[in-house]
């Protein structure tokens, strides 16, 4: 008698603490995921600013990031500060990257067809990617040190926060804030919103198309090269981080659409939900005993999603969720 | 017949280009002759197979303009086939080469109906897309091998041609010169056709075109099942002439990429474009990566070179290397 009941409590706690783990589980991924959806959203706020300015894919986006990190980095190690203190120095970086960018090549890109845009672009991503491979080598780098890294805090049982990633997802909030202010509450930013309408138009009207178009360039590099920054706080940086985060702001421009900026905001945080799929269906298997796509198989995908993801929305709605532009 | 007067009929080319041409194609015909390194050989060998490439991906986004950056997925499909039916069930080349060609081009008819609902960017970004979900997907398949790829086990006595696997490189030089001709003489044929003409019409305005009466939906998905046969050709060529394929070199995005960079060097568009194209990006790019890549601390350099060019080109002449010459032409004549 006494066995059986034993028993039967095992089992209740046993599927007390299942649910439990897949509670936690799925907290954990969704939490994570909007987190790291945050900056997703700021890594394609940039290109969704370019591409609604002037419809040139920046396929150089990526390499804008890394070199963005790169400087968080350097003067995190170089300076010895807080990586935190080089959001600035990445800002400054990423804003001349881009109007050299510009300058340098896109103004005479923009003349040919869009086979040339492409390809171009496509160079920028080759050089810059090959000369960061040139001077700062193969090898994957981190932040070791700063008030942040390493520090997390507890919110319920099992469920860690780590302070670099809460950090960086109420910067990148922050970041989006103040360029939707600036888009929509300042002078230049309604002239860049009127260059996007109608270029002939703007140009009529007397604004400065080619130094909107350059400030749009401008103003990516400098919000790519923020999450740059705020990214490597957490993520190893090595040359070729580029082209996935390229393919990440492909798929959440895509999915705010193209040239929207609370768009790109919550597609970024849609993305990063889809990212964590995998471990939500890990522990939904584990609770219902199936042992379908079981034990990591799924983790292989987690990116396959998201270019999935691109492939569908461009084909059934390439508007977006939030765009304006088709 | 008809068909094939046409193919051979280069007749509308001024006659400076043909002796160019037939000059070109007597020292392809002779190089494995001459004396040359085994380097200068497998250069030759990487030129041909890219000119194919080159060719296939002119058809669609030449002729047609729709920029495909995602034809690494078919050299994938092709590689794979070719080396799975010979692992597994010691089917010759020959036999495995059609089937790829087919399982490609019935792939490239799935995702191509949705694909050119698309145009522009658009479409180039989701051929990226497409390319990289089915790298994924054999990047974690064991049938064929996962991420380490596949190794093609070689057969007995060494000159083999039905499994094609050879101890001299000239073997394969031969092999794949004859796929170059035949894709040359196939191209000369494509330009002069009906779907050739449909497609340049779509490329210079796709309203006008739908308009007279061309169905361009079709048109796109039909020259883009031609650059996939092409492609998937090269690719199971390409695990012969390796016999060690993996994911990475046969299905990454710088491949697909490399692809359309050689048209559009040479000139897409022109039946003469990816050709150019690739006589001059394969030697400089093995060339370049041979002499810097010997040298430490130079690692990259040779690709911001590369780089460079590419930037110079897409930015001041983006018809290619054939635009020039055109225009040079043009500009001597007036």
């Amino acid at each position: 008698m006494l066995h059986r009941k034993h028993a039967a409590w095992m089992s209740r706690a046993l599927e007390q603490s299942v649910m439990e783990g897949l509670y936690v589980t799925v907290t954990k991924a969704v939490v994570s995921g909007l987190m790291m959806g945050l900056v997703f959203g700021l890594v394609a706020l940039g290109l969704t600013i370019i591409f609604g300015v002037m419809d040139i894919v920046n396929f150089a986006h990526g390499e804008f990031l890394m070199i963005g990190m790169y400087c968080g980095l350097l003067t995190a190690v170089g300076l010895k500060v807080d990586p935190l203190f080089g959001l600035p120095i990445s800002a400054v970086v990423g804003f001349l990257l881009g109007l050299v960018c510009y300058y340098g090549l896109v103004r005479y890109l923009l003349r040919g067809p869009i086979v040339a845009q492409l390809f171009g672009t496509f160079g920028l991503m080759l050089f810059l990617r090959n000369l960061a491979l040139m001077i700062m080598g193969a090898d994957p780098r981190t932040v070791h040190q700063g008030i942040l890294v390493g520090k997390s805090f507890v919110l319920g049982p099992g469920i860690v926060i780590e302070v670099t990633k809460l950090a960086t997802a109420v910067l990148s909030l922050a970041a989006f804030v103040a360029t939707w202010w600036l888009m929509n509450r300042t002078k230049v930013g309604r002239a860049l919103t009127a260059t996007a309408l109608d270029g002939q138009a703007a140009r009529y009207m007397g604004i400065p198309t080619d130094r909107m178009n350059a400030f749009a360039w401008g103003l990516g590099g400098a919000t790519v090269g923020v999450a740059g920054a705020l990214l490597v706080n957490f993520w190893p940086v090595d040359p070729n981080v580029g082209l996935l985060f390229t393919m990440i702001a492909f798929t959440t421009v895509a999915l705010g659409g193209f040239g929207s900026v609370p768009g790109a905001a919550l597609a970024g945080l849609i993305v990063g939900l889809m990212i964590n799929i995998a471990p939500i269906w890990d522990a939904l298997n584990a609770v219902m005993g199936l042992s379908f796509l079981r034990g990591g198989e799924l983790h292989q995908f987690k990116y396959s999603f998201v270019y999935l993801a691109f492939f569908l929305i461009m084909v059934l709605r390439p508007r977006g969720l939030f765009g304006w532009k088709h | 017949m008809e068909a094939l007067r046409s193919a051979f009929d280069f007749s509308d080319f001024p006659r400076t280009d043909l002796c160019v041409a037939g000059t070109v194609a007597v020292f392809l015909l002779i190089f494995p002759l001459l004396p040359h390194s085994s380097f200068a050989m497998a250069t030759m060998i990487q030129f041909l197979m890219f000119s194919v490439y080159g060719m296939g991906w002119n058809t669609i986004g030449g002729y047609g303009g729709q920029v495909d950056l995602g034809k690494a997925q078919y050299v994938g499909i092709g590689a794979y086939t070719s080396a799975v039916m010979m692992i597994r069930w010691d089917v010759p080349f020959w036999v495995s080469l059609p089937v790829g060609m087919a399982l490609a081009v019935a792939w490239s008819f799935i995702i191509g109906y949705p694909l050119f609902r698309l145009t522009g960017h658009y479409f180039a970004i989701a051929t990226i897309a497409t390319s990289l979900i089915l790298k994924d997907l054999f990047e974690s398949w064991s049938f064929v091998g996962a991420a380490r790829g596949l190794k093609i086990p070689i057969k007995g006595e060494m000159p083999n041609f039905l499994y094609l696997q050879f101890r001299q490189d000239a073997y394969y030089y031969y092999v794949i010169l004859g796929f170059f001709f035949v894709g040359l003489f196939y191209l000369n044929w494509f330009r002069k056709s009906r779907i050739g003409y449909q497609l340049r019409c779509i490329k210079d305005n796709e309203e006008m075109a739908r308009s007279l009466g061309i169905d361009s939906h079709w048109a796109k998905i039909k020259a883009y099942a031609v650059a996939t046969a092409f492609v998937a050709a090269v690719g199971s060529f390409h695990a012969c002439y390796n016999f060690n394929i993996e994911p990475e070199d046969t299905m990454s995005l710088d491949l697909s990429v490399l692809i359309a960079l050689m048209a559009m060097l040479g000139g897409a568009g022109s039946l003469w474009g990816p050709i150019i194209g690739a006589a001059v990006l394969v030697p400089m790019k093995n060339y370049l990566g041979a002499f810097f890549g010997a040298k430490a601390g130079l690692v990259g350099l040779d690709l911001i070179i590369y780089a460079s060019i590419i930037m110079v080109i897409a930015a001041f002449e983006p018809r290619g290397i054939w635009g020039l010459i055109t225009r040079l032409r043009q500009g001597r004549g007036s």
